[in-house]
């Protein structure tokens, strides 16, 4: 546990002082905030719920700054390897799996930061419109259950499909899929858009708009329709969980395969 | 290849590496010595072409690197190796020396091919020369990137600490291939291990803070510790006047070389200097030494 | 000689190089399929084939173009060698460049010959994929080179195509923003104001290349490993 603790907590150190981490979510989040049209959340007639605005502010940023998030962390393994420290790190005596849970938490943690930090200064920004200190509290139950599912879900693959499709490669994939998984409508081709498995928090902004409407495809009829059932706090709460464990999925299947290795290189070693 | 460097400065924003260098390299081998931040890398960078000076001259074999021309002319009679040489894990020796043979602009591609080959037969690598250089420890790795220096037969060979990380073995064996290589070219060898400089060079450069703090006869910078080196043999702890130069302990004592001005202990012994005493007395004193 | 130096720069450009394009063919080619398979229509069929040349080949070549401007392990000796180091890393754009181009034609060919439209006809078919490849890649390029780090610049290119599809309409309806809108062919069609949009991208993509060049120029700015 110690070891996993060290592992997340520098690697939250050193991927936070990540200067290009904080240009690009500011990049993003500010090409949305620009971006945001009369459908945006700084349209919201005043009187709107905290809950709606924050639901909307969190969808808003959950659009690209995922992007900057998978950008990131596609070449934390790889970058071992690079930088030669991968002998050094197995030689520790902490299994690959914990440094693995490690670098996974610690990645989460660092990119969280300017997703939370956009979120409060969303609702700072707020306030002086809205008089509503809700705002404040609104926006981290937003970060909650829009933000951090979806940082969750992105920093589990990139962590490990870039080691095997390559990293150029994976940033393709990931913005090709972040676009055909979140937004492409499903009437329009076959998408996960609007399933439980969408990483961009549909099924949670829209419980946090709680005004009768989907905040983008939530439930809408599609592709896989098992997996699109009808907005609620539950769908939401499952979408949540659902979301977070398909990024484990990558994560686990790293961690077998780091294990069967190690323990078939060990005799040799020995 | 002559080398003449006039008031050579180079900033790297409000950071000075070089601070007016003057300097001239004859010919031979050459050894450029200094501490870690001396400006020794930032020196090779400008005369190997990779870095533009902010201000200064160099002159190299009558070209002037300032311009473009000067810059390509030197770099067509030039043998570089890096201080951190990256490698190309996915090639092999043979390859690799291809590669950086047509960057070269060696065209004729049988002379290409033979010249790799008797590269990789003088450093010693015949017999991996088919192997991915991605398996190659840190002495065979620093070997490829010295054939790739020769490549080309050069004039002018820079090699920016090159026996760092390299076993006893292998360092000597570099040191004396160094060597051989300096019969028929200017060889400019940088370095904060002053051994290398005394086992190969008749002359040396010192820099310090990005100027030079000596250049001369390598026996002229020994001979700045003659009269300030001496010998103390004590059970005790090592002196405390004076720069400790080495210290091995024997049954009689542990026997200590210190540079200092002053006798370091009542019973301190003058002797001989080596050059390693030689350049801890400049770096020890505060003014530059005087240029000769 | 010529050949030889295309062919080691083709293995130092990296497999992406070579794979990369013809994976997102793949991808797209694959998707239509099973959209005709599962008895989508030949209309949404037809979109996403095109789009595996407007939008997908382009996305693929711009993100290979900037790990070739910030990657290479041997930068310092390039630059101590006669040829420019520049030249080096414009020949392994132009490999993936030449690479795209080749799949893309076929890749069109056999779309045709399946009985599928892909935008103009003739000549004007190459601009379909080759102008906003060229503006992509060229973007890519320049800010991978004036950052050095592969994260702004692959973040910025995703900003970019992500933002130019979510916010099609805002591109088409401005005129500020039309000539650099990527997917004029699939969202608008081979009409009026396409030839204007192909030749707006291949002006903006041949100057960002330029003020590339102009960029990777300066040694300084490469030698220092990305650390942002």
């Amino acid at each position: 546990m110690t070891a996993l603790l060290a592992v997340a907590r520098y690697e939250f150190r050193m991927q936070a002082r990540k200067r290009s981490l904080w240009i690009a979510a500011t990049l993003l989040g500010g090409a949305l905030i620009v971006l945001q049209g009369d459908r945006g959340p700084r349209s919201l007639p005043v009187g709107t719920p905290a809950r709606e605005v924050m639901g909307t502010w969190a969808l808003l940023f959950a659009i690209l700054m995922p992007l900057a998030y998978g950008m990131l962390l596609a070449d934390r393994l790889v970058r071992d390897r690079k930088l030669r420290v991968e002998p050094l790190l197995e030689s520790l005596p902490h299994a690959p799996a914990t440094r693995l849970a490690g670098k996974y938490l610690g990645g989460i943690g660092a990119c969280a930061l300017p997703g939370l930090a956009a979120l409060l200064l969303a609702a700072i920004t707020e306030l002086p419109k809205r008089h509503d200190p809700a705002l404040i509290g609104w926006a981290l139950v937003a970060f909650v259950v829009v933000t951090l599912p979806g940082i969750a879900m992105v920093a589990g693959f990139a962590l490990v499909c870039p080691v095997i499709v390559s990293v150029p490669l994976f940033r393709v994939l990931f913005v090709g899929y972040w676009f055909w998984g979140n937004m492409l409508a499903p009437d329009f081709l076959p998408s996960l858009t609007g399933t439980l498995l969408t990483p961009i928090g549909d099924y949670g902004a829209t419980w946090l708009l709680a005004n009768g409407h989907t905040a983008l495809f939530a439930g809408t009829p599609g592709f896989l329709s098992f997996l699109r059932p009808d907005p609620s706090a539950a769908t939401a709460a499952l979408s949540v969980a659902v979301v977070v464990l398909c990024g484990l999925i990558p994560l686990a299947a790293a961690a077998v395969v780091a294990h069967r290795s190690t323990r078939q290189t060990w005799p040799s070693k020995a | 290849m002559h080398i003449e460097i006039a008031d050579l400065r180079r900033r790297f924003g409000r950071v000075t590496a070089l601070d007016g260098v003057d300097l001239t390299v004859a010919g031979g081998m050459f050894g450029l010595l200094g501490t870690n931040g001396a400006g020794k890398t930032t020196l090779m960078r400008i005369l190997a072409g990779v870095l533009p000076a902010t201000s200064g001259r160099v002159i190299a074999g009558g070209h002037d690197l300032s311009t473009r021309a000067g810059r390509v002319a030197v770099q067509r009679r030039l043998g570089y190796l890096p201080q951190d040489l990256g490698l190309y894990p996915d090639l092999t020796p043979t390859e690799f020396l291809d590669y950086v043979g047509l960057l070269k602009g060696l065209d004729d591609r049988a002379a290409r091919r033979r010249q790799a080959a008797e590269l990789l037969d003088l450093v010693g690598l015949s017999d991996v020369a088919g192997r991915k250089l991605k398996g190659f420890s840190g002495g065979m790795r620093r070997r490829v990137g010295i054939a790739q220096a020769l490549l080309g037969d050069p004039a002018l060979l820079i090699v920016d600490e090159p026996t760092v990380g390299l076993d006893p073995e292998e360092r000597i064996r570099f040191r004396t291939l160094l060597s051989s290589l300096a019969d028929a070219r200017t060889v400019l060898l940088s370095t904060h291990i002053v051994e290398d400089v005394a086992q190969t060079c008749r002359q040396t450069a010192v820099l310090a803070g990005g100027r030079v703090a000596f250049t001369g006869a390598v026996t002229d910078l020994t001979a700045r510790a003659e009269g300030v080196t001496w010998e103390i043999v004590t059970p005790g702890p090592p002196p405390t006047d004076g720069v400790v130069v080495s210290a091995i302990a024997r049954t009689d004592g542990t026997h200590y070389r210190v540079v200092s001005p002053q006798p370091p202990a009542p019973d301190a012994v003058l002797v001989t200097p080596s050059l390693e005493e030689g350049y801890v007395a400049l770096m020890r004193s505060a003014a530059p030494a005087p240029v000769g | 000689m010529t050949l030889t130096i295309w062919l080691h720069e083709a293995r130092r450009a990296g497999p992406a190089a070579l794979l990369a394009p013809p994976a997102a063919l793949l991808f797209a080619a694959a998707i239509a399929v099973f959209i005709r398979a599962t008895n989508g229509s030949r209309a949404q069929a037809q979109t996403l084939l095109l789009a595996g040349l407007e939008a997908i080949t382009p996305l693929a070549v711009a993100m290979v173009a900037l790990t070739i401007v910030t990657r290479e392990s041997c930068r310092e000796l390039h630059l101590s060698l006669p040829t420019p180091h520049l030249a080096t890393i414009g020949r392994r754009l132009g490999v993936l460049g030449a690479v795209a181009a080749v799949l893309c034609l076929a890749y069109a060919a056999v779309v045709a010959l399946a009985g599928y439209r892909t935008g103009s006809s003739g000549v004007a078919a190459l601009l379909v994929w080759a102008a906003p490849t060229l503006w992509l890649a060229g973007f890519a390029a320049l800010v991978a080179a004036a950052t050095r780090s592969t994260v702004l610049a692959s973040s910025a290119v995703a900003l970019v195509w992500l933002a130019e599809q979510v916010w099609a309409s805002a591109f088409v309806g401005s005129p500020l923003l039309r000539p650099l809108f990527l997917f004029f062919t699939s969202r608008v069609g081979d009409g009026p104001g396409w030839a204007a949009n192909r030749v707006g991208l291949l002006a903006g993509g041949l100057l960002f290349l330029a003020v590339t060049a102009a960029v990777l120029s300066k040694p300084e700015r490469l030698l220092s490993e990305e650390d942002a």
